[in-house]
């Protein structure tokens, strides 16, 4: 009992440590207060942000750019990726363009969608789509035809059809690769919504921190910034959620690609 | 040789329908059309231009890696074997790596000017944590028998890390050096794009080409940062290659 408090206070030590260090910066006066505002300055801006309603127009858009881009780059991606191992003309034709291209900075591309899309949503939906849409689509290829040949035919001696292959062996073997491609994108979606926002926008919370920093509002800066923080933590942990309810099967927590 | 074909099939194809709608005047005058990005990146090469501006970006996006990659993997190799070390980083990096990084630039802007300095503190946040977790992953996985086998042999517990557990932990390390280096060239983009002192660097060559409907040098600096994260990647997979010349074929490209 005495060791298991003895570890809690540990394990929160470090996080804890930040926070004491952060606060006796911005009182020791050594540095601006301006430029450094304490914890409870910031929890004031934090909670006036929602008070007044500010954040929820930003937060909405942020959140739409995130859902659309997210969720037509999993339809796509996972379709992608099953074509890509069903069919070998598919997968040697994709596979190679997908890998190179991979370690190229998509993000560059945005002020081209700016050109064709506009400022609004839908440049920021089309450049989170295409930056998910490689995770997705290559997790979902490899775990494909990674799925236990056995498996395959066992089912087929068993009578199964291919439909009946393909819903009940293949998309569940598959689906631990799958949900490992939706978790690495997830994230992804809230950078790149946020970093175009940044870049050109007019709502959204990557507008709102810009904008905050740009007129000297600094606590509203850091309250900004936590808001996103917690967003992106919730969306881990939804994914997270779904996807140890999906696979329960894995224990949760195990690994994957 | 077939292979090299097939994997050229689709790009060639959209590089030649590209330039075939465009010269029909069929497509918006953003896109421009490959022929006239390729004069212009072959005027940029010729002047010297485009390696200012990409010497200022690499400078940027390396310096941020180097920092971040070392105290990452350095951080994340000592959690992987000291108990005490990673219970107290594990919940802070668990608790700050699902939040985007890229939110803290107008705070490092704050702080630092919309210097090189804010840029290379960014990147080097970012790039630490795949790093880290990459390093702390790859000493958790290594088999027990391994380590019991090297201390029987009578290893001290220094000799046990550096030689059973850094060297099994690097396939891992690698990997997480891929991932941070691509976030490298992202951030680098994003953070020239928002905000660059002393006009220089390709982001801001890209943001400063649009605005000035210079389609086909944007596209051309585009296509700069492209291949500079291409052959980046390439790069350390050659370099990790050789280094780990004793591993199994992990890093086909």
């Amino acid at each position: 009992m005495r060791k298991g408090l003895l570890r809690i206070a540990w394990r929160a030590s470090s996080v804890l440590l930040v926070l004491a260090v952060w606060e006796g910066i911005s009182r020791s006066g050594l540095v601006n207060p301006r430029l450094f505002p304490g914890l409870g300055a910031i929890g004031d801006e934090f909670v006036s942000l929602f008070t007044t309603g500010l954040i929820w127009e930003h937060l909405g858009a942020t959140l739409i750019r995130v859902a659309g881009g997210f969720s037509a780059a999993a339809i796509v991606g996972i379709l992608l990726g099953f074509v890509m191992a069903r069919f070998a003309l598919f997968g040697r034709l994709f596979e190679p363009f997908f890998s190179a291209t991979y370690p190229v900075p998509r993000v560059a591309v945005y002020p081209i969608f700016v050109l064709a899309f506009g400022l609004g949503h839908l440049s920021k939906i089309a450049l989170v789509f295409l930056e998910c849409l490689y995770p997705i689509a290559i997790n979902t290829y490899y775990g494909t035809r990674a799925v236990d040949r056995q498996l395959v035919w066992a089912s087929q001696n068993m009578g199964a059809s291919p439909r009946q292959v393909f819903w009940k062996v293949v998309i569940p073997a598959a689906s631990p690769h799958i949900f490992a491609g939706l978790r690495i994108a997830l994230p992804v979606a809230l950078v790149i919504a946020v970093i175009t926002e940044m870049i050109g926008a007019t709502e959204g919370i990557g507008y709102l921190v810009a904008y905050a920093a740009a007129s000297l509002s600094r606590a509203q800066v850091f309250a900004g910034v936590l808001v996103i923080a917690i967003v992106g933590f919730a969306l881990d942990r939804a994914i997270t959620l779904a996807r140890d309810r999906f696979i329960f099967w894995q224990r949760p927590g195990v690994a994957i690609g | 040789m077939r292979r090299a074909l097939e994997a050229l099939a689709l790009p060639l194809a959209v590089i030649a329908i590209w330039e075939v709608l465009a010269a029909a005047g069929a497509l918006p005058r953003y896109v421009s059309r490959p022929s006239a990005i390729g004069a212009e990146l072959w005027q940029l090469a010729r002047s010297g231009d485009i390696v200012e501006h990409a010497a200022v970006s690499l400078y940027r996006s390396m310096t941020g890696l180097l920092i971040g990659a070392l105290s990452g993997i350095v951080l994340g190799l000592l959690s992987g074997a000291i108990r005490p070390v990673a219970i107290f980083f594990d919940p802070l990096v668990a608790f700050t790596n699902p939040v985007p990084k890229i939110a803290i630039l107008p705070v490092l802007i704050v702080w630092f000017g919309i210097t090189d300095t804010s840029k290379i503190v960014l990147i080097a946040i970012t790039t630490f944590y795949p790093c880290f977790l990459a390093a702390y992953a790859g000493v958790r996985q290594v088999q027990p028998a391994w380590i019991w086998a090297a201390r029987n042999m009578g290893a001290r517990a220094d000799q046990v890390f550096l030689k059973v557990l850094v060297p099994a932990a690097m396939p891992h390390v690698v990997g997480g050096l891929r991932i941070a280096l691509a976030l490298a060239f992202i951030l680098m983009f994003a953070s020239e794009a928002i905000g660059t002192a002393h006009r220089a660097g390709l982001g801001f060559l890209v943001i400063f080409a649009e605005s000035g409907g210079r389609f086909d040098l944007m596209l051309s600096a585009i296509a700069t940062i492209g291949l500079l994260g291409f052959a980046a990647d390439r790069l350390l997979l050659v370099a990790a290659r050789r280094v780990l010349r004793w591993q199994p074929e992990v890093f086909r490209a």
